[in-house]
């Protein structure tokens, strides 16, 4: 390409080309800086990950011991993956339907004419704001088996032989942690419904009314639809999220009591960093590796299918 | 006509039917307002009691007001350590992310670079996966660079994993400026630096700033990071000191919701001064995303 665009017009060609070439390595500067710390700090360890789920690493030895795919075989066998991975389950069933309902009510409640819109937003995204630590330190004092406040409303309301330590009770810890991610989440949720609110058209909604929709129909076949975009986008991101949860459970509950709310995050850790498994550690990290590709797929699918 | 409106409105306002229907709308919204406001109180309620107020009284207001809670918890919970540390780590992050993202999000908008795509779904595919896809390896990656025990295994990773959403947030915001500037400004003879500087990155100052709070509040609340990576005590940042605190002093609840209020009240006062700009660059990724 050079020498012909040499030979064809000299002079020109050539200044032409160092243009070219020029621009093309001035645009590569302002990436690459990006790109090199990108790589070595974020590809070059993804890849790492995978080589080490196929070994039997323990951290401290010089060689890592190839062993196929052995790490994949226990990881069917092993009972504490298949039980986190039902807590995933239903971490991402109830943990992704409420937010989005609860956003989805307060978006349409303030779409619909209410004042306060500005004030109604900040606080409802306050609890998105904060650590997950300061979270697990809040609902640990929510759920205290003996002052806290979850047991005194139930007691306040007559229930109070419903009172428990909710957190220590292997049947009702991981939904009182899920109860605690849903309340930090639900702003969140309500913040990108309203931002998609804005975008529908309120002649639809008029027109529906007219036609006779009343405020149920109008919220099914007309604002729902209308909100299908951000709808699928925000169910991607909390699936995703929901695979991946670690730090409420982390610091709330260990994954106790005993193993009735470990998650696969948690049991990860535990496995890579607290038991030395780094080999065993790796495979499971691809589990919510995978599962969150396959979130992001099916989202990018339905996106495309929908434009 | 005007007056059929008119009536038509008067029967609307004052029928029981828009009444019940206003209190049920204002009823909702306030019930979740206070969901979400009730726990911040108690937290900043309890760290001002005693010991002995809070299992008397575990839920109302502080009888008197104990403001030493929050210099003995400052003190006693090295709170104090971990707020600089916090700081230390989150200013290169943000500086690092934002300006990074700002040069590549630029890069990939603006020159037609051959095998820019490829790039550009290189950087996406860091917003797919999850941290814990990388976080083994990334930790003997910092430990044999000499990083671990110092800021650096914070500040470096937390910049890459940054990228990937400053990327793609700064190169729809670069995509979406308009072209004749730059080109005016060349004509003039600024070289292509000068033209990113001068022209275009004022012009991005509100999908810079929205992005500098954005990654700010993602440092300052990091956890799973820096958990792994910097286990060293001098070191711990603010969200750390406080998780190792309260195992610590379990039973000791006005102390540890003197160092909760300490780690939350910072992120919320920049959360409400920059809200506008934070929720703007929420939404933007998400509905353009």
């Amino acid at each position: 390409m050079s020498a012909r665009a040499a030979a064809l017009s000299r002079g020109a060609g050539i200044a032409a080309l160092r243009r070219a070439v020029s621009k093309v390595a001035v645009g590569y500067a302002f990436v690459v800086p990006a790109l090199a710390l990108y790589v070595f700090f974020v590809i070059y360890p993804f890849i790492s990950s995978i080589y080490y789920s196929l070994t039997s690493w323990d951290g401290a030895q010089p060689v890592k011991v190839f062993v196929g795919l052995a790490n994949y075989r226990r990881l069917l066998s092993d009972p504490l993956v298949g039980q986190s991975l039902l807590h995933n389950l239903i971490w991402v069933i109830m943990g992704t339907i409420s937010p989005i309902v609860i956003g989805l009510l307060l978006g349409v409640l303030l779409w619909t004419g209410a004042r306060g819109m500005v004030a109604f937003r900040t606080i409802y995204f306050l609890p998105v704001v904060l650590s997950e630590v300061v979270i697990a330190i809040i609902w640990n004092w929510i759920y205290h088996p003996l002052f806290g406040a979850a047991n005194e409303l139930l007691r306040f309301i007559g229930l109070g032989n419903l009172a428990r330590g909710w957190l220590g009770d292997p049947n009702w810890a991981l939904p009182a942690l899920i109860i605690a991610a849903i309340w930090s989440y639900y702003g969140f949720c309500f913040v990108v419904i309203m931002a998609g609110l804005q975008n529908v058209s309120v002649e639809l909604v008029e027109a529906a009314t007219i036609d006779g929709a009343n405020p149920w129909q109008r919220f099914i076949y007309v604002i729902v639809p209308e909100l299908r975009h951000v709808l699928t986008m925000i169910t991607a991101f909390t699936l995703i999220g929901g695979f991946n949860v670690f730090g409420i459970v982390f610091v709330m509950t260990q994954g106790g009591p005993g193993t009735a709310t470990q998650v696969i995050a948690t049991y990860t850790y535990r496995k890579a960093f607290q038991e030395s498994e780094v080999g065993y550690g790796a495979a499971l990290s691809m589990v919510m590796t995978v599962l969150s590709l396959i979130a992001s797929y099916v989202f990018i699918r339905l996106r495309e299918r929908g434009e | 006509m005007a007056a059929n409106v008119k009536t038509r409105r008067f029967v609307r306002k004052y029928s029981w039917r828009f009444w019940a229907g206003k209190t049920f709308q204002y009823g909702v919204l306030v019930i979740f307002a206070l969901l979400c406001i009730i726990p911040l109180f108690w937290v900043i309620s309890t760290a001002l009691k005693t010991t002995k107020e809070v299992a008397a009284n575990p839920l109302g207001p502080p009888i008197a007001f104990h403001w030493e809670n929050f210099p003995e918890a400052w003190i006693v919970g090295r709170f104090g350590k971990y707020f600089r540390n916090s700081v230390f780590v989150s200013i290169p992050i943000v500086i690092g992310s934002v300006g990074l993202s700002s040069l590549a999000g630029y890069g990939l908008a603006r020159f037609n670079l051959p095998g820019s795509q490829a790039i550009f779904y290189g950087f996406l595919l860091g917003l797919m996966v999850p941290f814990q896809s990388i976080m083994i390896p990334l930790f003997y990656i910092l430990k044999d660079i000499g990083f671990i025990g110092t800021y650096w295994a914070m500040i470096v990773p937390s910049i890459a994993l940054g990228l990937p959403f400053g990327i793609f947030f700064m190169r729809a915001f670069f995509l979406g400026l308009p072209h004749d500037l730059a080109d005016a400004a060349k004509i003039d003879g600024c070289n292509d630096f000068d033209v990113f500087w001068r022209v275009m990155l004022p012009l991005a100052g509100p999908g810079i700033s929205s992005l500098t709070v954005f990654q700010f509040m993602g440092a300052w609340n990091s956890f799973l990071l820096p958990l792994i990576y910097m286990q060293k005590e001098e070191l711990r940042p603010l969200v750390l000191g406080l998780m190792f605190f309260r195992s610590r002093y379990t039973q000791n609840y006005p102390l540890t919701m003197a160092g909760a209020t300490i780690v939350m009240v910072p992120i919320i006062v920049i959360y409400v001064l920059f809200q506008r700009r934070f929720i703007q660059g929420l939404t933007a990724g998400a509905i353009k995303g």
